[in-house]
C-alpha cells in the first residue's frame, strides 16, 4: 500500500467534514450575503442593490417581529437562568430523589418540541384546556391565550421557559459542583450566611457558566421559529410573528427570496455581535 | 446518612417534589388525554384520568395517514445522519488533535463557525442549494432543470452531517490521550488511519454513546428542516405529520394527544436508559468553554 505522507492523511481525514461544512454552513452564509442584494423568485433573479435593507427599514410586520424576537428573547433567558440557578442550588444539597427530581425537570428539554407545543396547544385551548378549566373552578375569567393579542406571546413565552429551564439547571447544577467545598467551610468559619456566601462565592465562581448560558441562550432564542409556526403561526395580528417566522413565509411562502435573505443577514449580523461580545469578554472569565 | 434526614432537607425534598409534579404535568395532560373519547373532552365537566379508558385512540391515530411509513422515515433519516456523522466528526477529531499538518489550527477554528451559526439564518442559500444539486432530481450538470434533493432522503440527512460540535468534543477528546500511544503504534508498524481504528476507536466509547445521543434526539425531534424540505406526503417525518391532526376544522385532540405520545415515547425511553450521557453530553457542550 502507498505510504502517505504525513500531511496528506491528516487533509484527508478531515476532507468529508470540509466538504459538507464548506457545502451547506460556509457556502450559504455567503450565497445569503449575495441573495440579499437581489431579487429571485426561483426563476428570475436581478440585482437591486439595497433595495431589499432599504425595504426592511419600512417594513411593519419586520419591524414587529424584532420587537417579539427581543420581548421573546429577554423573558426567556431571564426566567430561564435565574429560577434555573435557584433550582440547581436546591438540588446541589444532595436531596433524597435528587435523580427523579433532575429527570423531571429535565425532561421537557429532550422532548421535540413539535410535541410539546401540541400538548401545550391543547392545555391553553379556550373552552376546554386545563389552565382555563383551572380558572374557571377558581371563579376567574377564561382567558383566550394563544387568541389574545395580549397574551399571545406571554404564553409562548411560559411554554419555553418550562421546556427550557430544567437546562439550564443542570448546567448550573454541574458549574455548582466544580466550586471548591472548603472555600464555603473557610467562609462560614469567618461568619458569612446563606446569603453572603452566595453573594461572595457562588456568584463569582459561575461567572463563566452564567456568561455561557447568556450567550447561547440569546443565540437559541433568537431564532426562535418552531413553537411560534405551530401554536399561532405569527398571529393573532402578528403578535407573535419573530425574525424567523418572517423569513420563513417571505421565503417560502412568498417566494420573495431575496428579500428573506436580506433578513437573514440582519439575524446573522445580530448573531455576529453576540459572538464577537463573547469572544471580547468571555476568554477572560473562561482562564479561571 | 444523618445530613440526608435533616428536616430542613426534607422539607426542600417536600418542595422538589412538588414542583417536579408541577413539571410533569403537560406530559399527563398528555398521556390522560390519549385515552379520552371525544364526547368526554368536550363535556363542561372536566375529569383529569379518563372514565373510560379507549386503548383504541392509539391505532385509530397511527391509521389516519401512512404513519409507518413516517416512523420508518424518520428512524432512516436519524440512523443514517447519525452513523454518518459520527464517522466523519471521529476522524476529523482524531486529525486534528493527533496529526500534524500545515495550517492545522486555522482550519480547526474556521471549521468552528459551524457551531456559531444557527441552521435557521441559512435556511434559503441552502433550500437552494439542495436544489442545484448537479445530477440529482433531474438537475442536469450544472445543476439546473430538476428539483435536486428537494423532497429526497438526502435532502433531509445532507445538511445535518458536518457537525462542527461533533468535531470539536472527539478534538477535546483525543487531546487528552498520552503521546506514548502514538510512538507505540509506531513501533509496532501501524500507519495513523490503522492506529485510528485498533487503538483510538475502542477507546471512545463513551463520546460515541454521548454523540449518538445528542445526535439521535436532534435528528428525530427536528421539525424545521423536513417542513421546508418535504413536499410530497411520503417523506413526511413522524414531527412533520403531527400537524396533520391539527388541519381539520374540528382538533381531535385525542388522536392529535395519542400520536404526540407515540412520537415522544421512543426518545423518554433513550433519555431514560441513557441519561448519564444525555447529562454529560449537554454538559460537554459548555462548561469546558
Amino acid at each position: 500500500m502507498l505510504k502517505l505522507s504525513g500531511d496528506r492523511v491528516g487533509y484527508i481525514l478531515i476532507a468529508p467534514f470540509y466538504l459538507f461544512l464548506a457545502v451547506f454552513i460556509v457556502s450559504p452564509i455567503l450565497m445569503n450575503l449575495y441573495l440579499s442584494f437581489t431579487d429571485y423568485d426561483f426563476q428570475q433573479m436581478t440585482f437591486v442593490g439595497w433595495d431589499n435593507y432599504e425595504k426592511l427599514l419600512q417594513d411593519s410586520f419586520f419591524l414587529i417581529s424584532l420587537k417579539n424576537t427581543f420581548v421573546y428573547t429577554l423573558f426567556t433567558l431571564i426566567f430561564t437562568m435565574g429560577p434555573g440557578l435557584l433550582f440547581a442550588e436546591i438540588l446541589n444539597a444532595k436531596l433524597i430523589g435528587l435523580k427523579g427530581f433532575r429527570a423531571s425537570l429535565f425532561i421537557p428539554y429532550v422532548t421535540s418540541m413539535v410535541a410539546v407545543s401540541m400538548v401545550w396547544l391543547w392545555m391553553y385551548e379556550p373552552s376546554h384546556g386545563i389552565f382555563n378549566v383551572l380558572l374557571d373552578s377558581l371563579g376567574l375569567p377564561k382567558i383566550k391565550w394563544l387568541y389574545d393579542t395580549k397574551f399571545a406571546l406571554l404564553s409562548i413565552i411560559i411554554m419555553s421557559v418550562w421546556k427550557f429551564i430544567g437546562y439550564n439547571m443542570v448546567i448550573y447544577l454541574a458549574g455548582l459542583q466544580g466550586i471548591p467545598r472548603d472555600l464555603y467551610e473557610s467562609a462560614s468559619v469567618d461568619g458569612a450566611g446563606v446569603w453572603r456566601k452566595f453573594r461572595h462565592i457562588t456568584l463569582p465562581m459561575l461567572k463563566p457558566v452564567t456568561f455561557f448560558l447568556v450567550v447561547t441562550g440569546l443565540i437559541n432564542n433568537f431564532n426562535v421559529f418552531e413553537q411560534i409556526q405551530i401554536l399561532t403561526n405569527g398571529g393573532p395580528m402578528n403578535a407573535t410573528t419573530t425574525i424567523v417566522h418572517q423569513i420563513y413565509n417571505r421565503a417560502f411562502n412568498e417566494f420573495q427570496l431575496g428579500y428573506a435573505a436580506s433578513m437573514a443577514i440582519v439575524l446573522l449580523g445580530i448573531i455576529a455581535l453576540i459572538t464577537v461580545t463573547n469572544f471580547k469578554y468571555g476568554n477572560q472569565t473562561y482562564d479561571n | 446518612m444523618k445530613d440526608l434526614f435533616h428536616p430542613g432537607k426534607l422539607g426542600l425534598s417536600a418542595m422538589m417534589s412538588v414542583l417536579s409534579a408541577i413539571m410533569l404535568i403537560p406530559f399527563f395532560m398528555m398521556l390522560l388525554t390519549s385515552f379520552k373519547s371525544m364526547g368526554e373532552i368536550l363535556s363542561p365537566q372536566f375529569h383529569f384520568f379518563p372514565d373510560k379508558w379507549l386503548f383504541r385512540n392509539f391505532s385509530d391515530a397511527m391509521s389516519r395517514g401512512n404513519w409507518d411509513l413516517y416512523f420508518f422515515n424518520t428512524l432512516f433519516v436519524t440512523a443514517v445522519t447519525v452513523v454518518v456523522s459520527l464517522i466523519i466528526n471521529s476522524i476529523a477529531g482524531y486529525s486534528f488533535a493527533r496529526l500534524k499538518f500545515r495550517g492545522r489550527d486555522a482550519l480547526f477554528i474556521v471549521s468552528l463557525i459551524g457551531m456559531m451559526i444557527p441552521p435557521q439564518a441559512t435556511m434559503v442559500p441552502v433550500f437552494l442549494t439542495l436544489k442545484h444539486i448537479p445530477l440529482a432530481g433531474g438537475n442536469d450538470i450544472f445543476g439546473q432543470g430538476g428539483l435536486g434533493w428537494i423532497d429526497s432522503y438526502m435532502g433531509l440527512i445532507a445538511p445535518y452531517v458536518a457537525g462542527s460540535f461533533g468535531v470539536f468534543l472527539f478534538r477535546q477528546f483525543y487531546l487528552n490521550f498520552p503521546k506514548e500511544l502514538d510512538e507505540a503504534a509506531k513501533l509496532d508498524g501501524m500507519g495513523r488511519v490503522r492506529a485510528f481504528l485498533a487503538i483510538y476507536v475502542p477507546l471512545s466509547k463513551p463520546i460515541f454513546a454521548t454523540l449518538t445521543v445528542l445526535k439521535a434526539t436532534q435528528t428525530w425531534n427536528e421539525y424545521t428542516w423536513p417542513l421546508i424540505i418535504t413536499v410530497s406526503d411520503k417523506m413526511k417525518t413522524v414531527q412533520l405529520a403531527l400537524t396533520l391532526f391539527r388541519d381539520e376544522t374540528q382538533v381531535q385532540w385525542n388522536m392529535l394527544m395519542s400520536a404526540t405520545t407515540l412520537i415522544t415515547l421512543p426518545l423518554l425511553l433513550l433519555f431514560l436508559l441513557a441519561q448519564r450521557y444525555f447529562v454529560e453530553g449537554i454538559l460537554s457542550t459548555g462548561i469546558k468553554g
